[in-house]
């Protein structure tokens, strides 16, 4: 069986090599007299740590190797058909099993679940077909649909589940978005008003096909690799999970709906949005022995007792409504920084009955159960191109900030739920502009958890030497002031990163 | 898994039975020429082939939608004539009489000095040399050919005809809309605010019909002319105010009307990857004081976003063009946004490449040179518009305008220091039966600060079948990746 999964990737790998690099592809082909573009990248990325903890390494933490190709196919003006296949491997597997700090720290270990990602959805990424008769357009197959206005926090774009097993980048920015088995339809009524430009419905249901949640980082070297968050436990580190997931059943449970307006209405997208479905990532709650060592492991490779945490848990319904509202506010435009006004970007969604862990704090968040709370998540962003000569005199500066901000309408009087308070604050800032005629793109974000005190922030410096190849020196770092807390589990995670990618089509 | 198998077999059948079905239902209903097409008639380097010549509306369009844009020559050059008061060909010849039809390559500066008076100077100076760094588009030699009369159809010179005098201008030169009903404003441009007029016809040109459907490919050189872009788009467009051409006539819509909407294109990138899918949808107002809306599909978002309307002065994506330079000049004059103080400089005659007629021109691998492109004497407007706002990318911009037709040839803007940073060369193609220059054009744009150039070849085919579902939130969607 492994020989010929092997051999189905080797197949594979091959076959997306040879396209990738074959001067005989172009980016459009003619079948049957109709047009079919092909496109496609590799990327090779390597990154360093910096710290040498249980939870990281101080030398190679990840090569990921992606090999990406899409095709999209006009069968006819009106009905077309789009596929996207990707293959990614992390060869610091490979790379990294000779020398024994890897191994006795447990990361090898995860090798069956970071190396190389062969399940059929991930490698099987977009598979739609898209009818577009009159007013209506229908898709049918393995797609994404993004609600939503904001970039960095996700509020209301909650029906694609994410791949973050390998950290907040993962493996590149379109494909964390795990397209999922989905059918839509689109209606946009001819409008003939003044104040009313554009009006679209979409309907999107899912039958639950095959059930893909959200693709969280792990708990333990040797099931989150060199992700694996560090919980502070005095004397002892947090290793794999136990437990049983229950997750709703294919076509009988987990159909989600949901329901959304569109319009561009008085120079303002806005949007109302109604979902009735599940939740893409689990509640659990620890059930006996709760934490646990387990043979043959009992002990990290620095002394440290690794404890196992016993769970059961399963996928809540997520019930919600929401609103967005888009808006340039030309009254803000101003001369001295280059005349170009702010664009605010408004989410907020309204989740009834949400299902949440609460836990004693008095057992130490060992006792715990599963409670529900209407859960409020609003955000807002501005985003602001500026001029400024001083440091760039020919091309502007794209800033972007965000607010977030989520309340737990019920949050318990002497319970805790894990992860929240009642008001919980996020915020988050880009920046970035280009040099050399757009060769040159420095930009910086930072991720900050308010509550926590805890800071993520990602300098990265992008080469375009042209259509074809990329060049990306980074780096991501974690800074968190209370000990296991937001963004401080991440704190050991700090490295540098260096990927070169090569596109064609 | 049963049921997943089921699921993906309903699927497919679906999906052929839809193949097998839709092709015969709309076949005919939105004929195009893709940048794939338009390839197997001319490559974009190294391809001499006069590919207007088989590449014709009268193959591509349906009969009756040739028949309705097609019009007598003979009697389009009468009424334009009498449109515009004059016939280019006896207004040049003035000056340097001395170069006439002919070949003339840039070794011969010394023996025909009145190709330097006669050419326009940053032509002569910098791009009538054999080709190489930094730029593309140098001319080795330049086939001069006898002067035409270029007339434009039956509709526009009946509409100017009918409105003619009526198209008034403030006091600040800024038009009255409700005064402009169709055809060019001001056929004879004169008086105070002369250039503003010239603009003005600039703006409300017939830049093709009424609707219809671009094919484009650039490439974008660096200053060693390695070529670091290559992009292929498509697009959409629409005129909802003084349409001659194409039902209905007048406004497109009541909506238009009550809006006060100009014109919307609808711009799609096929390649190169990361630019595949994203989806551009832009909105002109006749209000000179109102900003354009500008709607993004962002292919990695899979999301319709609101852009900055007032973003207008950054290049886009690494191209040698801001969007305040689309179709090489398309600004509203206007007291408040920008506002330009406008001045004839010059009113003569240049030897310029200014149309394509056959298709033949070309340009070639080796120094990305231009070849086989007729160039003749051409009566010429120059404006120049400058800039009052001090905080604009540019201080004054050059316009070279065709005075018999008003349609731009070449534009350079200079920025806040004097220098010249971006310059654009449109050799628009021109179809005597239609009496039309659409956008079907060979472009080149250059940084001249950044030392970048892009060459670029646009195919447009008029388009009755695009409408609002294709410019609208539906176009972006259906159109994104």
């Amino acid at each position: 069986m492994k020989k010929k999964r092997f051999l189905i990737l080797f197949l594979m790998v091959g076959w997306i090599t040879t396209l990738t690099f074959s001067s005989a592809v172009a980016e459009e082909f003619s079948v049957l007299g109709r047009p079919l573009q092909l496109f496609g990248y590799a990327t090779q990325e390597m990154s360093f740590g910096f710290k040498d903890t249980y939870d990281t390494e101080n030398s190679l933490n990840s090569a990921l190797m992606n090999l990406f190709v899409e095709g999209d196919y006009a069968i006819t003006d009106k009905l077309k058909f789009y596929g996207s296949s990707m293959l990614t491997v992390d060869w610091a597997y490979q790379l990294n099993s000779h020398r024994d700090d890897w191994n006795e720290k447990l990361f090898s270990k995860s090798r069956n679940k970071l190396n190389v990602d062969d399940k059929y959805w991930m490698l099987l990424k977009e598979a739609r077909l898209t009818w577009t008769p009159g007013d209506f357009m229908f898709r049918a197959g393995k797609q994404i649909v993004s609600w939503g206005e904001l970039l960095g926090f996700r509020i209301m774009d909650q029906i694609n589940p994410l791949d973050q097993r390998r950290g907040f980048l993962d493996v590149e920015f379109e494909t964390t978005i795990i397209p999922i088995w989905l059918l839509r339809a689109d209606y946009y009524p001819k409008i003939n008003s003044s104040w009313l430009q554009d009006l679209g419905f979409e309907f999107v249901w899912n039958p639950n096909a095959d059930f893909i949640p959200n693709q969280d980082i792990m708990a333990g070297n040797a099931d989150g690799g060199i992700w694996a968050p560090n919980v502070p436990i005095p004397g002892a580190h947090m290793a794999t999970a136990y437990g049983r997931i229950d997750t709703p059943q294919r076509w009988k449970e987990g159909n989600e709906f949901g329901l959304r307006a569109k319009a561009n209405m008085l120079g303002a997208m806005t949007t109302l949005n109604f979902f009735y479905g599940r939740d893409n990532s689990p509640v659990t709650q620890l059930v006996p022995p709760f934490m646990s060592p387990v043979p043959p492991h009992i002990f990290a490779s620095d002394g440290d007792v690794l404890l196992h945490p016993f769970q059961e848990g399963h996928y809540p319904l997520l019930k919600f409504v929401g609103l967005t509202v888009a808006k340039e506010i030309i009254p803000l435009k101003a001369s001295f920084l280059g005349d170009v006004a702010p664009t605010v970007y408004f989410e907020a969604m309204y989740a009834f009955d949400s299902t949440f862990t609460f836990s004693n704090p008095l057992s130490g968040g060992v006792l715990s159960r599963f409670g529900k709370s209407d859960d409020l998540r609003t955000g807002i962003e501005v985003a602001w191109k500026v001029k400024i000569p001083a440091l760039n005199a020919r091309t502007y500066f794209n800033i972007t900030g965000e607010f977030f901000w989520r309340r737990i309408m019920d949050y318990p009087s002497f319970e805790e739920i894990a992860g929240y308070k009642k008001n919980n604050y996020q915020t988050f800032l880009s920046v970035n502009t280009s040099y050399f005629h757009n060769k040159l793109t420095p930009s910086f974000t930072w991720i900050h958890d308010i509550n926590s005190n805890s800071n993520y922030f990602i300098p990265k410096l992008v080469y375009d030497y042209d259509y074809h190849w990329h060049f990306t020196l980074g780096a991501q770092l974690f800074k968190g002031a209370k000990p296991g807390q937001g963004l401080q589990l991440f704190d050991n995670k700090n490295q540098i990163y260096f990927k070169v990618a090569y596109k064609w089509g | 898994m049963k049921k997943v198998k089921i699921f993906v077999v309903c699927f497919w059948v679906l999906f052929l039975t839809l193949s097998a079905m839709l092709p015969i239902l709309w076949a005919a209903e939105e004929y195009k020429v893709t940048a794939q097409d338009l390839e197997q008639y001319k490559k974009i380097v190294d391809d001499p082939r006069p590919y207007l010549k088989e590449l014709t509306y009268k193959k591509i369009l349906p009969p009756d939608v040739y028949a309705k844009l097609t019009f007598d020559v003979e009697e389009m050059k009468v009424q334009w004539a009498e449109v515009v008061g004059f016939r280019a060909p006896d207004e040049v010849g003035k000056i340097a009489p001395e170069i006439k039809p002919g070949t003339y390559s840039y070794k011969d500066k010394a023996k025909y000095p009145g190709l330097k008076e006669l050419m326009i100077p940053l032509q002569y100076e910098e791009f009538f040399k054999p080709g190489g760094p930094p730029f593309v588009g140098c001319f080795p030699e330049i086939k001069v050919v006898p002067t035409r009369q270029y007339y434009l159809a039956l509709p526009i010179a009946k509409a100017t005809k009918e409105n003619i005098g009526r198209t008034k201008l403030d006091d600040k030169g800024l038009i009255k809309e409700e005064t402009y009903m169709a055809g060019v404003p001001f056929p004879k441009p004169e008086g105070k605010f002369k250039a503003n007029q010239v603009i003005y016809n600039l703006l409300k040109r017939y830049i093709g019909h009424e609707n219809q459907y671009f094919t484009a490919t650039t490439r974008g050189f660096t200053r060693n002319l390695r070529i670091d872009q290559d992009m292929v788009n498509e697009a959409c467009w629409i005129r909802f105010k003084g349409r001659v051409f194409m039902e209905p006539y007048g406004w497109y819509d009541e909506r238009a009307k009550s809006v006060g909407e100009e014109f919307s294109f609808k711009f799609f990138y096929l390649s190169p990857r990361d630019m595949f899918g994203n989806v551009m949808t832009s909105m002109k107002y006749l209000d000179p004081d109102k900003y354009d809306q500008m709607l993004l599909y962002i292919n990695a978002l899979r999301r319709v976003r609101l852009m900055s309307a007032t973003d207008i002065q950054d290049s886009i994506g690494g191209a040698d063009v801001i969007y305040a330079d689309s179709f090489i000049y398309s600004q509203k004059l206007s007291s408040t946004i920008f506002p330009y103080r406008c001045e004839v400089i010059a009113e003569r005659e240049y030897l310029v490449p200014f149309a394509i007629l056959d298709g033949s021109g070309y340009m070639s691998s080796k120094g990305m040179e231009l070849h086989d492109y007729e160039w003749e004497r051409r009566p010429m407007y120059v404006v120049k518009m400058t800039q009052l706002d001090k905080n604009f990318v540019y201080s004054y911009r050059i316009l070279y305008i065709d005075k018999e037709t008003f349609y731009p040839l070449l534009i350079l803007n200079y920025d806040q220091k004097g220098r010249l940073y971006r310059s654009g060369l449109v050799i628009s193609a021109y179809f005597p039966e239609m009496g039309m220059f659409n956008y079907t054009s060979d472009v080149m744009m250059y940084d001249h600060l950044d030392m970048h150039s892009s060459f670029s070849r646009t195919f447009v085919i008029p388009a009755p079948w695009v409408g609002r579902k294709d410019i609208n939130m539906r176009g972006l969607v259906v159109k994104g990746k």
